[in-house]
């Protein structure tokens, strides 16, 4: 048993090493020991500066001047992972050094403002700076679980084929519906031309569809007086198993655009928020030395 | 022949290429146009009821399209339910998707081709990716970069002076945090103190308002820079801890890494150290969210003994001789000093630094004996006990009086010896003449006027040890001597000026007395605090306290030229050179306890400096300091 279930893990053991574990958590020791540093240089000094810590001592200074050329290296991450390369300096090796250099930004910043904050732009380009960094925290937390999650939905559909399976369940529908009376090709073509499988950026992180087309017009259908016509009677029982079938693929795919908006949904704040903090950070710069 | 419709039904590939093409003619004057499929056109659209309108010949040329149930269509970009067109016109009838273009051919028969326009929209993966949905981030992204490079850097670096006048301060959102109170009305006048951009605040604009000068016109200058920029406050004026040249030159590089970081940085950043505002923070936070602070935050940038240790190398170095000593230490602090008042010529005085030593002496003019003024036994002691306002012995108080503010007023010879030693020298009438004191052209203009105009029957005295009022009888010359004879006389043996004063070297024939020079700063380099309890037999309220003679050798001085002046050691009895034991004796004494960093030669107690902030507020009516 034991064999096997040694036989079992290994192969089971990982040949992929994502960016958080890559090197054996290399970026992850260096940034540790960086926020180490911080911290112990800031409690030795800080006592001794004789004024309140602030980002005017000389700690503040150099503090403040890695993060400043943190911030901008961080920020070249989307200049590098355009640029296609096998080189020593992998983009992994970026993304790695990336994510934990930038959560040490929340330590050296931090420890650059003195704990001093008010309604300024030195503050705002703080706050910037920890929107960013919580976006992208966000964002790890996203990369490490949702892919996994948006693999076991689909299960064994691609998302052309989930996508090819509505166009041809919508044109069963149309040619179903051809026999139907006007109140009846109206519910017909509530689902067809009004049923959005996305919607907008909270429809699809909520993935809450209350009032989508199809199921109107499922319950529409549903509340049909019985049909006079046999021809009728048959072509509406196959259109309502049509719909059914449309709402369970509709289901799943939303399901899939909810997880992938869930995943792409950070960078919306992240990237926005960087530029942002870069041009904070420049007027937070230029302003401490233009009135100091 | 009958006109009847020719139709021509195109649908497009899926897999593109020729559409397929399909013709029928319809052996009737009219055709039904709908969904159901007995219909002449058959129109596969949800959206057209199964039997939608009908066509039908209404004249040569001519075709009326008729709706059968009341649903609409579309001629000529208008929605109607009926409409009569002129094939000649190449019309065009649109059902849902579709639409039916007629024309007519050679025959006069109506063609109509029936075309769907299919709009149909295929969705593709991108569909599932969450950008197909969302403001874009890269406009997103330029948005707000821009938005706040323009709002918090272009505006304010440009819109300062456009705004000012408008009461906006575009600027104000570059402060790193509240200015205090004191200066709170500088708030919005950044350009009070940052007078050049990316140049750090420098001293003169501090001094435009705080700078201390012996000038009153400087001073006035100062106190109207402050109101007119709105100082609800009279600035508190100081003066430099030294000369700046010396200053800069004077202070040691930093001893630890931080501080050659630090200075590094400054340097590199055009931030010097040694400026008004390396020790007064401004914008500093104020504790936790409480009020701002009422005056600016102050902070030691340098200690004392890290400057004053190898300051006078350095300043050798710098090519400054300037006699003084190091003092890296209370332990090594050099042995006090004591300015002493010399004569160099008859009547021109000067003050010189020297060493105190016990056999010091001072040539101050005056005959004085303090061990005889305080001997318990003495004559004095006697005489004061009889003085109604004495009825005690003398003690240091009876002539050295203390002042509010800390220190004493100079004693006040006619008040204070004046009790005993008599200024009286004449009786005209039933009047006591008193002579002027503290001015020789006074007292000879006295005598003269005695001896010139109505001194006839002045009975002259002069004092020795007189009461006020009582004239010595032999101490004056006769009634009709001249003014000169007198003065001669009162300066003379028994007369009413000797005994104090002692007769100098006539110095054009003249008699005189010898000039008197008082001393009253003999260590004007550093300052005692006279007023505390433990300094002061006569402010403590419980014991221990030092006694005037722990310091002053008073009782046993027997000249006036003594310099009763403590040395180091002195002090030491208390303030032990161990640190330690100066902690438990003497609580926190530092070096500024005798030496305030802006004045120097005075204790750390300026009361001005001090002052709570209210205080320093103008006084309204005179618009002039509270002071």
């Amino acid at each position: 048993m034991t064999q096997v279930g040694g036989h079992t893990e290994r192969v089971r053991q990982r040949t992929h090493e994502g960016f958080l574990r890559y090197k054996g958590f290399r970026w992850a020791q260096f940034a540790t020991a960086l926020c180490v540093l911080a911290i112990g240089a800031y409690f030795v000094t800080a006592t001794r500066l004789g004024r309140p810590p602030s980002g005017n001592s000389w700690l503040g200074y150099t503090l403040g001047t890695v993060s400043a050329g943190l911030i901008v290296w961080l920020a070249c991450l989307g200049v590098r992972k355009r640029w296609i390369t096998d080189h020593h300096y992998s983009l992994k090796a970026w993304v790695s050094a990336h994510v934990y250099l930038g959560l040490s930004l929340v330590v050296l910043a931090t420890l650059h403002t003195g704990f001093q904050f008010g309604w300024n732009i030195h503050t705002l380009a703080y706050v910037l700076m920890m929107l960013v960094i919580a976006s992208g925290a966000v964002g790890i937390w996203a990369y490490a679980t949702l892919p996994s999650q948006l693999s076991h939905n689909r299960g064994e559909t691609t998302r052309k084929q989930m996508l090819e399976s509505l166009e041809k369940l919508d044109q069963q529908i149309h040619d179903v519906a051809q026999p139907l009376d006007r109140h009846g090709a109206a519910i017909g073509r509530l689902s067809l031309e009004l049923t959005e499988i996305g919607g907008g950026f909270w429809t699809r992180l909520t993935n809450r569809h209350g009032d989508c087309a199809n199921r109107r017009a499922l319950e529409q259908l549903r509340a049909l007086p019985s049909s006079a016509s046999a021809r009728q009677a048959e072509a509406l029982t196959k259109i309502e198993e049509l719909m059914q079938q449309k709402a369970e693929v509709l289901a799943l795919a939303r399901r899939q655009m909810q997880i992938t908006a869930m995943l792409e949904a950070w960078l919306f704040v992240h990237i926005p928020a960087t530029f942002a903090l870069l041009a904070a950070l420049t007027a937070h710069i230029i302003s401490v030395f233009a009135y100091w | 022949m009958a006109q009847e419709f020719k139709l021509r039904l195109i649908t497009q590939r899926a897999s593109g290429g020729d559409p397929i093409v399909r013709e029928r003619h319809v052996a009737e004057p009219q055709a039904t146009i709908g969904r159901a499929p007995d219909n002449d056109v058959v129109l596969a659209d949800l959206s057209i009821d199964p039997h939608h309108a009908r066509m039908r010949f209404a004249g040569p040329g001519r075709v009326a399209i008729e709706s059968l149930e009341g649903q609409t269509f579309e001629v000529g970009g208008r929605r109607v339910s009926r409409a009569e067109v002129d094939l000649a016109s190449a019309p065009v009838a649109i059902f849902g998707t579709y639409a039916l273009a007629l024309e007519a051919d050679e025959d006069g028969d109506a063609v109509v081709t029936v075309t769907q326009d299919d709009h149909e929209r295929h969705l593709t993966p991108s569909e599932f990716s969450l950008k197909a949905k969302m403001f874009g981030r890269r406009t997103m992204a330029w948005t707000f970069g821009l938005t706040i490079l323009v709002l918090c850097l272009l505006v304010p670096l440009v819109g300062a002076e456009i705004f000012a006048h408008m009461r906006i301060h575009p600027d104000q959102q570059w402060s790193a945090g509240p200015l205090s109170k004191a200066h709170g009305f500088l708030e919005t006048d950044c350009k009070a103190c940052h007078t050049n951009a990316f140049v750090s605040v420098r001293d003169a604009a501090c001094k435009a308002c705080h700078q201390a000068s012996p000038d009153a016109a400087l001073v006035a200058r100062a106190q109207d820079n402050s109101r007119r920029r709105g100082s609800p406050f009279q600035p508190v004026l100081v003066v430099d801890h030294g000369r700046p040249d010396l200053l800069l030159q004077g202070t040691p590089s930093p001893p630890d890494l931080g501080g050659r970081i630090a200075l590094g940085f400054a340097k590199a950043f055009n931030h010097p150290t040694g400026r008004c505002a390396s020790c007064h923070i401004e914008h500093a936070p104020p504790h936790g969210s409480g009020p701002a602070a009422d005056k600016p935050l102050r902070v030691a940038a340098q200690t004392c003994q890290g400057c004053h240790t190898g300051l006078k190398d350095r300043l050798d170095h710098a090519g400054h001789q300037i006699d003084f000593g190091d003092a890296p230490s209370w332990a090594k602090h050099p042995a006090f000093r004591v300015q002493l008042v010399e004569e160099t010529a008859p009547g021109r005085f000067t003050a010189i630094r020297t060493a105190f030593r016990p056999t010091l002496r001072e040539v101050s003019g005056l005959n004085f004996s303090h061990q005889q003024h305080l001997d318990p036994l003495g004559g004095v002691t006697r005489q004061a006990l009889g003085l109604a306002r004495y009825r005690k012995p003398l003690d240091c108080q009876a002539c050295h009086q203390p002042v509010a503010g800390g220190g004493y007023r100079p004693v006040d010879m006619p008040k204070d010896c004046g009790d005993c030693h008599s200024l009286a020298y004449a009786r005209v009438g039933g009047e006591v003449k008193v002579l002027p004191h503290g001015s020789e052209s006074l007292a000879l203009a006295a005598f003269e006027r005695l001896s010139g105009g109505g001194g006839g029957n002045a009975v002259w005295g002069g004092s020795d040890r007189q009461r006020p009022g009582t004239i010595a009888p032999t101490a004056g010359s006769a009634p009709s001597a001249s003014a000169m004879a007198a003065y001669r006389a009162a300066i003379s043996r028994g007369g009413v000026c000797f005994g104090c004063h002692e007769l100098g070297v006539p110095a054009t024939g003249q008699p005189d007395v010898h000039r008197v020079k008082l001393n009253n700063s003999y260590m004007p380099k550093g300052d005692f605090n006279h007023a505390i309890p433990a300094h002061n037999e006569f402010n403590a309220q419980h014991a221990p306290a030092a006694k005037c003679e722990d310091c002053h050798a008073a009782k046993t001085s027997t000249q006036a030229s003594d310099v009763l002046m403590p040395a180091k050691a002195t002090c030491e009895k208390c303030h032990a050179a161990q640190p330690q034991v100066a902690k438990e004796l003497a609580g926190g004494t530092t070096c500024e306890t005798c030496h305030s960093f802006h004045a120097p030669g005075r204790a750390s107690r300026s009361p001005l400096m001090e002052r709570p902030l209210e205080a320093l507020r103008w006084s309204e009516a005179a618009g002039k300091p509270a002071v």
